[in-house]
């Protein structure tokens, strides 16, 4: 048994496991192997910049959903014994990966945060959070190919290493599957971008009504943010887009600046904070749990308190 | 008429963890114990489809003895009949054994056209029980779904994934994971509490599965996440907005 695996859907991510994975691939001695379904005229940069064989699904039929090549992919495992095998935590990947471990009969640690190799043991040691984000647990594969998905952004993304040489394999088609796409109904992307914003507003149920986020929106306005959300916002009230939500299953960020307005600051949204350089709260129960997990915070009625310090900062910044 | 099996886990309830003081151990001792969000929207979906399409629905969920205070509580919530898989060292099980186990307690003993699961766990959130479970029974699966109807004797789920929402067609049997937005799970009042214990409960042991369960991965450590912040508290006057701007501007944030 022997190699690194890597499978991601999209361009960042496959340079984000190609850099990890190279690393791991280095260590031990072996080659990088990585499987892509798209954009295949990276190819070339994908091999400048670690993969040692690049790995190609061939395009599904029509209405078919990329899930459909899990048993093209485990045969293909199951001849080449990869040791490790890292997948990209999209929502298909997390998918994929779960019934690719289940085929193998190995473990996953989804949503891995970080990761170590023991040389001595020649093991992966894993950490992902649990309870929410309240404890980390740190984990080992007793069984091999290791599987682990790697959130976005966990890994710096992989550098060109100059012209390398690399091998490219298409796999055949994936077989006919029993679930059928019978319509795609394609986000419609703004240009907002929470998950690298340097400022970020996020509000919470203490909003009443849809248009009072116009008040937060304000504050990012005057100190160039963008407005986010907690996942009810989103999911339940659907005021704000779904790609703008904060916490465990939505975007984990790390700006210089977090301003929370109405959030009590459950664990599962405080996770998605937890690197952010600077917390700030808004709520009027001084007793509400996101203020043991901000460096400042203001106590009071957020309709008062809006207004009056979008005007300070205002005037603070000469806006 | 769909036949419906719902699993659900007994979780321990995060806001009850501690830290034991002075260390980044976790205290679970006071902790209560309550089903899993992610899974009384499943419960819910499944008591709704049957509501809407006739048929019937089970709920089933793997565990220590303990796990069994979870059984009237979900009994409570609509299906009619319950299956508990337990032995004492079904405790901390990891994904892949959980799903093992549901696999192996399903398979030859309950007749399923649908089975529903929440997204993922509450503790773990490893997201990896449904799609794995489904891949033991060797059935179709759809995850991350956000509307579910059956039409025709199939599924037809809107899941969603990044790039926006994809709408897929399945036969039955088929596993399904919901997500949270799908439904508002029902608050069962006093006379569903007193119905759900003349409800059925159907006991199988580790015995009556006639296999083992190793795991595949190993816990090394659980330790308590810090958030170590300023905690700098003001109030709402006029001088604490003025205090509050001054130290973001001198932290170097805004500018």
């Amino acid at each position: 048994m022997a190699g690194v695996w890597i499978l991601a859907e999209h361009h960042n991510q496959v340079l984000e496991l190609l850099g990890v994975g190279r690393d791991l691939a280095t260590k031990q001695g072996t080659r990088l192997t990585a499987l892509i379904w798209d954009d295949r005229e990276r190819v070339q940069e994908y091999i400048d910049c670690g993969a040692d064989e690049v790995l190609l699904l061939a395009p599904p039929a029509s209405g078919q959903p990329p899930e459909a090549y899990v048993p093209v992919i485990v045969a293909e495992a199951l001849t080449q014994d990869p040791d490790i095998f890292l997948i990209e935590a999209t929502l298909r990947g997390k998918d994929m990966a779960a019934r690719i471990a289940a085929r193998l009969n190995t473990g996953l640690c989804s949503e891995c945060g970080g990761l170590t190799l023991d040389e001595k043991e020649d093991r992966l040691v894993m950490e992902r959070l649990i309870y929410g984000g309240a404890a980390v647990q740190t984990l080992v594969c007793s069984t091999r190919p290791q599987m682990a998905t790697i959130p976005p952004r966990a890994f710096a993304p992989a550098q060109p290493q100059g012209t390398r040489q690399g091998q490219v394999r298409e796999l055949p088609p994936p077989p006919p599957a029993a679930v059928r796409v019978i319509e795609r109904k394609p986000k419609t992307r703004g240009t907002v971008s929470v998950a690298e914003a340097k400022v970020l507003v996020c509000v919470g149920r203490g909003i009443e009504k849809q248009e009072d986020l116009e008040l937060a929106r304000e504050l990012a306005g005057v100190i160039g943010g963008e407005l986010c959300c907690t996942r009810p916002i989103a999911e339940e009230l659907h005021w704000l887009p779904e790609e703008t939500y904060i916490g465990l299953s939505g975007l984990k960020v790390k700006p210089d600046l977090y301003i929370g307005v109405g959030i009590s600051g459950q664990i599962q949204h405080m996770t998605g904070i937890r690197d952010a350089r600077v917390i700030c709260a808004i709520n009027r129960d001084e007793n509400a749990p996101i203020f043991e997990a901000s460096d400042y915070g203001i106590v009071g009625d957020l309709y008062d308190v809006l207004p009056r310090l979008t005007g300070e900062l205002k005037q603070a910044l000469k806006k | 008429m769909p036949r419906i099996v719902t699993c659900f886990k007994w979780v321990v309830d995060q806001a009850d963890i501690r830290l034991v003081p002075g260390s980044r151990q976790l205290s679970l001792d006071r902790a209560g114990y309550r089903i899993s969000d992610y899974d009384r929207n499943a419960i819910e979906e499944g008591v709704r489809l049957q509501e809407q399409y006739g048929g019937s629905t089970v709920v089933i969920t793997v565990g220590p003895p303990s796990a069994k205070k979870g059984l009237r509580d979900a009994l409570s919530r609509g299906p009619e009949k319950a299956y508990f898989v337990s032995d004492p060292s079904f405790e901390n099980l990891e994904p892949s054994q959980t799903a093992s186990i549901l696999a192996a307690a399903i398979g030859p003993r309950i007749e399923y056209d649908l089975i529903i699961c929440g997204e993922g766990s509450g503790d773990l959130y490893a997201q990896q029980v449904g799609p794995r479970l489904a891949e033991k029974l060797e059935i179709p699966c759809i995850t991350y779904v956000s509307k579910l109807t059956i039409q025709n004797g199939e599924v037809i789920a809107e899941r969603k994934v990044e790039d926006g929402i994809e709408v897929v067609a399945a036969p039955m049997p088929v596993l399904v994971t919901v997500l949270p937005e799908i439904n508002v799970p029902r608050v069962p009042g006093l006379k569903d509490t007193l119905a759900a214990s003349k409800k059925t409960v159907v006991e199988i042991t580790a015995g009556d599965l006639g296999q083992t369960f190793p795991p595949c991965l190993e816990t090394t450590s659980v330790l308590g996440t810090t958030m170590e912040r300023n905690c700098v508290k003001f109030g709402a006057e006029t001088s604490d907005i003025t205090r509050l701007v001054a130290a973001l501007l001198k932290e170097g944030v805004i500018a």
